[in-house]
């Protein structure tokens, strides 16, 4: 489509009329993405009847902000309580939490919110503009190639267990084979789900995010009269100064927050793959990059935002392949597709021809969203970090009742809530004997979708295990896991050697050479 | 629902209020033809054994347009995929109640052959039964527009050479054992992908990574600018016009492979079936004419799928399918499941 500034002016003027729609989409989107359970997904199938009524252009802003603002809110939690809303945060309570413990719970908020809208209106604009490229991305990225992404996420196992590599080892393990109950991928046949009907078809994510982290973290606060320690309960008072340090912070990993949100983008085109992927790989690049990778999960502001400057950018992606090919990105693009069916919106290439203003529309929408989710929200991390100073005994009750109903509503099975019950137990254990429980969800979350490509990619290559080194693209992703696992561990050794140095002739480092 | 419908900023407001004023001050106010009749008395509650967003979902939800109306009560949706569709229906059986409120909108033809393979602990049909079919849908094999394959011809002698990796939605599903029987038929090879749905299935056929793909006919027709269709499992291809006058397998090869559709239908517990005949023939009676009216026909074609695939069933008419595709599948259970 030729970019007609006549369009694209009257798009930015309809956007700009549904801004009452927007607000309170948002406003719904942060409080779903920040309850544990809830998702944009579940929220849009109850309120179908809603969006099927409404204008078309309408329902679209309606039904993006909120999506957008999901993605947001799941970090809230994240940063705060060590919950996260969503999958696509778990990686932000790496350093998130570490941050809280600090007294710098406002400072990683702003961290998130930032991160969070920026990514978004940078994918979102870059969308609009590079709609024909994307749309091929998921052209390039098949079977063969995903298996390489899922190394990427699954190699971070390694590095956030770096301190005890072998307890790093029996988490991630341990995930995975949690991850492989269900039915296998090939013929459907049950494994390992022991007659429970609510098992076959795998591990659910919800429960077992709610309950490795929000279930077992409130068991952990029982043990404290507060989330942060004494020490840190000073810092942690509101101070509009860390919202500008966090903003100053913010300003300067500019650049992490661009690419990152690109990794993002370019993950959430590929159809199934989704926002925990693309923010545990963003996460791990950004580590693999960093000068500092051992800063990394002790309270490091890239450690906040790259996951969630991804998994913003990733909300953009996911409408990419539905927009373009008429095919659902993910589960929320799917319940958009029907809304879009239902009015009669012909989807795919000829929308671009026969809709033009539905279809950079929703990006429009996109942009909008992510501006007023930055004027909402930013001035509120000042009162949503305090939280923090709640006693854990209002928190904990809270935390606990909440995230039982969250388990319960994804799917609506009562199994889930013993699930989240049973992984809440799972993880305070883990907590207890320093297993990292983010290796565990990693290896539940890519477990299932390492095994599908993978049995995919070898029944393609008909049991030929070369078809996973047989493409270009594929094989530069493999060249970069090797990487991403070699330059981290050559650097530390560096500095080592540095440091060793630095120890036997501080004078040769200094420059004051004797003479 | 009248599609013409807006709502403003005020109406919408309006509306809430009011709705919500009215469900204070007056608790269960009966609506016009409902309070005259003893059933229904409320919403349905509907489970879909796939995904939202999929095929039987915008099917289920055109086909309420209609259907609604005539029942005076609305259509709640719950999703189960998982376990080529077992999941669902295991929920259905066991833990929704059997009152006539709760139904399940099933596709006939994959889930009876999971019901064959997987062997589930329900009873077909004892415990469920299909009442009011909406929709035959052929399975079909398709390429990519720029393909190297241009006929069915070109990609069986591929096969012959080298096993074709094609594919498909699951590996028991109609169209899957069609791909087999040609294999048998004609002495090639096809090497079945299953992709766990329709979408991910048509993203492998447009980036490549299968060389042809087998689904049913309406999900493929609907995005007619990035496939080609090169034949269809049934005796007379119905879409011969906006096919490119593709031919049925059997005509093309002489084979004699058994018509092989999915069929979307309505279900409901056998036992309030046989329990409340008046109010099981009012379900059947109301079905048929949504099925007829425009309403339905227009949100049908709004999907982007062809009106002539709508093929209303009673519930001898699904029975009958439902247990020849049980025979069906059993032929081909070995390769099916993962008996070797």
């Amino acid at each position: 489509m030729g970019w007609d500034s006549a369009l694209l002016l009257s798009l930015a003027v309809d956007a700009v009329m549904l801004t009452w729609i927007v607000v309170p989409a948002v406003l719904l989107g942060i409080l779903v993405g920040a309850i544990p359970g809830f998702s944009a997904q579940n929220t849009l199938i109850i309120l179908l009847p809603l969006t099927l009524a409404m204008d078309i252009n309408m329902a679209l802003a309606f039904m993006v902000s909120l999506y957008c603002a999901t993605h947001l809110g799941g970090g809230i939690p994240a940063i705060l309580v060590n919950m996260p809303g969503t999958g696509g945060a778990a990686a932000t309570t790496l350093d998130g939490y570490q941050m809280t413990l600090k007294g710098k719970a406002q400072q990683a908020l702003v961290l998130c919110f930032v991160a969070s809208t920026i990514g978004g209106l940078v994918t979102s604009i870059a969308t609009v503009a590079l709609l024909p490229f994307l749309a091929q991305v998921g052209m390039y990225l098949r079977s063969v190639e995903m298996v390489a992404v899922m190394v990427f996420g699954l190699v971070l196992i390694a590095a956030i267990a770096a301190d005890d590599p072998l307890k790093g080892i029996i988490a991630g393990f341990f995930g995975l084979m949690i991850g492989a109950i269900g039915t296998d991928h090939i013929y459907g046949t049950p494994r390992a789900a022991f007659g429970f009907l609510e098992l076959y078809d795998g591990v659910p994510l919800v429960p077992a995010l709610i309950g490795l982290f929000a279930i077992s973290e409130a068991f952990s606060m029982m043990e404290r009269s507060t989330i942060v320690p004494r020490s840190a309960v000073v810092d942690s008072r509101a101070h509009w100064a860390d919202t500008l340090e966090g903003l100053r912070l913010s300003l300067k990993y500019w650049w992490l927050t661009i690419w990152t949100s690109f990794v993002g983008l370019l993950i959430g085109v590929v159809p199934g793959a989704g926002a925990s992927i693309a923010s545990f790989v963003a996460y791990q690049q950004a580590r693999m990059f960093s000068k500092t990778p051992d800063e990394f999960g002790k309270g490091f502001a890239p450690g906040v935002v790259a996951p969630e400057a991804a998994n913003n950018g990733v909300t953009s992606g996911t409408l990419v392949p539905l927009m373009a090919i008429g095919v659902p990105g993910g589960s929320t693009a799917a319940v958009m597709m029907v809304v879009l069916q239902y009015h009669g919106i012909v989807l795919g290439p000829r929308l671009f021809i026969e809709s033009p203003e539905i279809a950079y529309g929703i990006f429009f929408s996109m942009t909008l969203s992510y501006i007023v989710m930055l004027f909402t929200i930013l001035p509120l991390a000042r009162y949503m970090s305090q939280v923090v100073l709640i006693p854990t005994r209002i928190l904990v009750p809270l935390i606990l009742s909440l995230t039982i109903v969250g388990a319960f509503a994804n799917r609506e099975y009562v199994f889930d809530m013993g699930l989240a019950l049973v992984f809440g137990v799972i993880g305070y254990i883990a907590r207890k004997t320093n297993y990292h429980v983010t290796a565990i969800l990693i290896g539940i979350i890519l477990g299932p979708l390492f095994e599908q490509y993978l049995l995919r990619s070898l029944r393609i290559g008909q049991g030929d295990l070369t078809i996973l080194f047989s493409s270009t693209i594929g094989n530069v992703l493999w060249a970069f896991v090797v990487l991403s696992v070699l330059l981290p561990w050559l650097r530390s050794r560096q500095q080592e050697r540095h440091r060793r140095a630095e120890r036997e002739n501080p004078a040769a480092l200094t420059g004051d050479q004797p003479r | 629902m009248d599609h013409s419908t807006r709502i403003t900023r005020r109406a919408l407001c309006g509306g809430m209020a009011a709705a919500g004023l009215l469900a204070g001050l007056v608790p269960g106010l009966p609506v016009s033809r409902a309070a005259a009749q003893s059933y229904p008395q409320r919403n349905f509650r509907v489970i879909i054994p796939t995904g939202q967003g999929g095929g039987a979902e915008r099917l289920a939800r055109a086909f309420d347009d209609a259907w609604s109306k005539l029942l005076n009560q609305q259509f709640e949706y719950t999703f189960h995929p998982g376990a080529a569709g077992q999941i669902g229906y295991e929920l259905f059986v066991k833990q929704r109640e059997a009152d006539g409120y709760n139904l399940l909108f099933g596709n006939m033809g994959p889930e009876m052959i999971m019901y064959a393979v997987q062997k589930p602990d329900y009873r077909f049909p004892e415990d469920f039964v299909y009442f009011s079919r909406t929709d035959i849908d052929d399975s079909c094999i398709f390429v990519r527009n720029d393909s190297p394959y241009k006929d069915l011809k070109s990609v069986v002698e591929a096969a012959k050479k080298n096993p074709v990796n094609v594919a498909v939605s699951r590996i028991p599903h109609p169209a899957s054992i069609g791909m087999l029987a040609l294999g048998e038929a004609t002495g090639s090879t096809y090497n079945l992908i299953p992709y766990g749905g329709g979408n991910p299935t048509y993203v492998a056929v447009m980036n490549g990574e299968a060389d042809v793909g087998a689904l049913p006919i309406t999900g493929v027709l609907s995005l007619s600018s990035q496939f080609r269709v090169l034949g269809v499992f049934n005796r007379e291809n119905i879409f011969a016009g906006i096919t490119d006058n593709a031919p049925t397998v059997n005509g093309a090869f002489g084979t004699s492979i058994p018509d092989l559709y999915s069929s979307r239908a309505w279900a409901v517990h056998s036992s309030w079936a046989d329990a409340n005949p008046e109010d099981f023939a009012l379900l059947e009676r109301t079905s048929r004419e949504a099925h007829a009216s425009d309403a339905f026909r227009d949100a049908f074609v709004k999907t982007g799928s062809p009106v002539e695939s709508l093929k209303y069933g009673d519930r001898q008419v699904c029975t009958e399918y439902a247990l020849a595709m049980l025979d069906l599948a059993k032929r081909y259970e070995p390769v099916l499941s993962a008996q070797r």
